[in-house]
């Protein structure tokens, strides 16, 4: 009786000399980084072929697609976190290959900590797109339209000759 | 002919004299049946009831617009002998013409069930008891929010004068109790919750004298998100984060239950892997909901160790989850087609971490916990359910098993791979509050026998090569399903989670989905168990039935 009693003692009292792990804090060093946490997005605007196919699966309609100035691929998804519920279909979904366009797997853990946030603007995805960019995918949708026509107007007048 | 062909024949029987469309087989242990006149129903229920049917799982209903019909669906179960009879009738669609025989006379259980179709689908229930709204807030009342042609924008819409109802509804109901009862006496109605800290967000009115309970009325629906709605609204991919919200702690097996009624109709096998992982990942979560679960009781006696306790291991759990999914709780991990990722070697391992935690801990709360004098004190003579209750109520899971009597759909109607799984009934005797929780800590030592059962599976046929760990997670469901109707049964953390799944021709979307959720049975035996008690026996007795609003309110 007395043993056991001892023993149930000592087994609890075991707790003691345990280096809890509690007292690390979790705002800076995560207890458990799992490589396909689901965390904030990351897109990809090169690749992004603005299929809609994210903007149509995501259940919470967190997603709004950006529309830009080019004449094809011309939009391209912005993620509104607050609403997000982080199901990850989104990525499921996306086409590109080998990288999705849209990646949420092995994303930031630590969105919401490091103090307060003024703006619900913070809580976005936005896709900012370098002028530098859209100006020589202008350029090349230009390129590509001026040698279509020459090519017709070739053909067109091949066929006069014919 | 064996003992269950008979007993299945004899149903066939009774059924066949009656006007029926069609009597047929429907799975291994379900009788599915039409009948042509409604006005039989009540007839045929009492005939099933005398041969041994005595628990109603649900009624549930669908609304049929082109065909300018409701359906109305019957699920008869008999816990005992594992037979279940699916029957269906016509009533008009019109609002005045929608009335049914209410079956509550014969079956208690059914009560809340048809009160929730009369509030949703404006279905009357002659001879019903007490025909109330439930689930839904006063703003709804009289309107039928599941109709296919129910408008939720102009609903929306109007939402300062819904919100006015509400709050009138309730200065209305105060000052009716001012008058009903006397100023001077000792008698009042108690509000205990939504905020109370062993409630959850659920509403009790206890009519009380003084510390004695007279009565208790739940109100229901702080948390109603009208899931069966919502999915209505989305893909059969989608779906998955509305069905798994029923409640977060156990939402693996939710997904299961929903995903095998998409396969059913879809005629798609999943593959032996994925049936495995469904197990694994499906006592997982049935772990960490019975953790949680237990942990809630023992604080609300204010034993707050078991709660650290529990939390501890449950995190070890809970990070194979994170590992395997990419999410704690909202794990989204389960698909039509078998299970959503592939798995890592790796991630066996971690679970093999949990499950080591869990074996140098349990002994300590096995000492402490469960067969707790102060449990003992408070828990062992209270909330006393007998085996007759549990059939009569539609009792399931922890409760129906702490009270001795055999029911878990594991092994009754066995999914998956629980076919392959050794595993037995696990059960109490007495059903008081205590015993509940001496089930829910043996439950827990069972799961963890069956994720080591599994777990061994897998690693074997994995070193056999005869599991592909990258490809094998996976069946293709076609986008598109055919018309059709199946129901799944699965046996959840807190017990028997029906779904009936309807679909239409060629289509993308659920055309209807049913949740039959176990707390929605469990809080209507309230009433019947408090009466009589004290204050302070309802947390301890709410807290045991093991109720979760996530599904209660759905």
């Amino acid at each position: 009786m007395i043993f056991q009693l001892i023993a149930k003692v000592f087994r609890v009292s075991k707790a003691l000399f345990i280096k809890s792990p509690a007292t690390q804090d979790v705002r800076t060093h995560v207890m458990h980084q799992a490589e396909r946490y689901r965390g904030e997005h990351r897109i990809d605007y090169e690749t992004c072929i603005g299929c809609d196919a994210c903007d149509k699966i995501c259940p919470t309609h967190a997603i709004t697609m950006k529309h830009l100035p080019f004449k094809k691929q011309n939009i391209v998804p912005e993620v509104n976190l607050s609403v997000c519920i982080f199901c990850g279909l989104c990525e499921d979904v996306c086409p590109t290959k080998p990288e999705k366009s849209i990646i949420l797997s092995g994303g930031r853990y630590d969105m919401l900590s490091g103090g307060w946030h003024e703006d619900q603007n913070q809580f976005w995805v936005h896709v900012d797109i370098p002028q530098s960019y859209i100006d020589s995918r202008l350029e090349e949708e230009e390129a590509a339209r001026v040698k279509k026509e020459l090519a017709a107007k070739k053909k067109a007048a091949q066929g006069e000759k014919e | 002919m064996e003992g269950d062909e008979i007993l299945m024949q004899n149903i066939k029987n009774i059924l066949s004299s009656y006007e029926t469309e069609y009597i047929e087989d429907y799975k291994t242990v379900w009788i599915k049946t039409k009948l042509l006149k409604s006005g039989d129903l009540l007839e045929v229920a009492k005939a099933l009831k005398e041969n041994g049917l005595r628990t109603i799982s649900t009624v549930s209903a669908t609304d049929f617009l082109e065909e300018n019909k409701i359906e109305m669906n019957y699920f008869f179960e008999d816990l005992l002998t594992k037979r279940n009879c699916w029957l269906k009738c016509d009533i008009p669609r019109e609002i005045e013409l929608c009335v049914i025989d209410s079956i509550t006379p014969l079956f208690v259980g059914a009560s809340w069930h048809e009160r929730e179709v009369f509030s949703m689908f404006g279905v009357k229930f002659t001879n019903h008891p007490d025909l109330r709204p439930i689930i839904v807030s006063q703003d709804f009342y009289g309107k039928t929010p599941f109709r296919k042609d129910f408008d939720w924008d102009a609903h929306e819409a109007d939402i300062v004068t819904n919100m006015n109802t509400i709050v009138d509804s309730f200065a209305n109901e105060e000052l009716e109790n001012d008058k009903k009862l006397d100023p001077h006496g000792s008698e009042m109605i108690l509000n205990w919750g939504p905020t109370h800290p062993a409630s959850g967000p659920i509403r009790l009115k206890v009519h009380c004298d003084g510390e004695e309970v007279l009565g208790i009325d739940p109100d229901i629906g702080f948390v109603w998100r009208a899931l069966e709605h919502l999915v209505t609204k989305k893909d059969f991919i989608g779906a998955i984060v509305a069905v798994e919200r029923l409640c977060f702690m156990d939402n693996i097996n939710s997904m299961v239950g929903y995903c095998q009624a998409v396969e059913e109709i879809a005629g798609v096998e999943i593959t032996e892997f994925a049936k495995y992982m469904r197990v694994v990942l499906g006592e997982v979560a049935r772990l960490s909901s019975h953790m949680m679960g237990m942990a809630g009781v023992y604080n609300a006696l204010g034993l707050h160790t078991v709660m650290m306790w529990n939390m501890d291991m449950r995190e070890f759990f809970l990070d194979f989850l994170e590992s395997y999914s990419g999410a704690r709780i909202a794990t989204a991990a389960i698909e039509p087609g078998g299970v959503r990722y592939s798995l890592e070697p790796k991630m066996l391992e971690e679970l093999q971490k949990a499950l080591d935690k869990f074996d140098a801990t349990k002994e300590d709360i096995r000492s402490i916990f469960v067969k707790n004098p102060t449990m003992k004190l408070r828990g062992a003579k209270i909330g006393i359910i007998s085996a007759d209750e549990v059939l009569d109520y539609a009792l399931c899971g922890v409760v129906a098993r702490a009270s001795g009597v055999k029911t878990d759909i594991r092994i009754d109607e066995p999914y998956g791979a629980y076919a392959n799984i050794t595993m037995d009934y696990i059960t109490q005797e007495s059903g008081s509050a205590q015993d509940r929780m001496i089930q829910i800590f043996a439950e827990m030592e069972q799961s963890v026998d069956i994720i080591k059962q599994a777990k061994k599976h897998i690693e074997a046929k994995v070193a056999s090569a005869e599991f592909d760990l990258t490809k094998d997670h996976m069946v293709k469901v076609p986008k598109k399903l055919p018309k059709g109707e199946a129901i799944s049964r699965v046996e959840w953390a807190r017990g028997e989670v029906l779904m009936h799944l309807v679909t239409a021709e060629k289509a993308t979307s659920p055309y209807r989905l049913k949740l039959k959720a176990p707390s929605f049975n469990h809080t209507m035996m309230l009433n019947h168990l408090l009466e009589g008690k004290t204050l302070s026996d309802i947390p301890l007795i709410f807290g045991s039935l093991y109720i979760c609003q996530g599904d209660l309110d759905r």
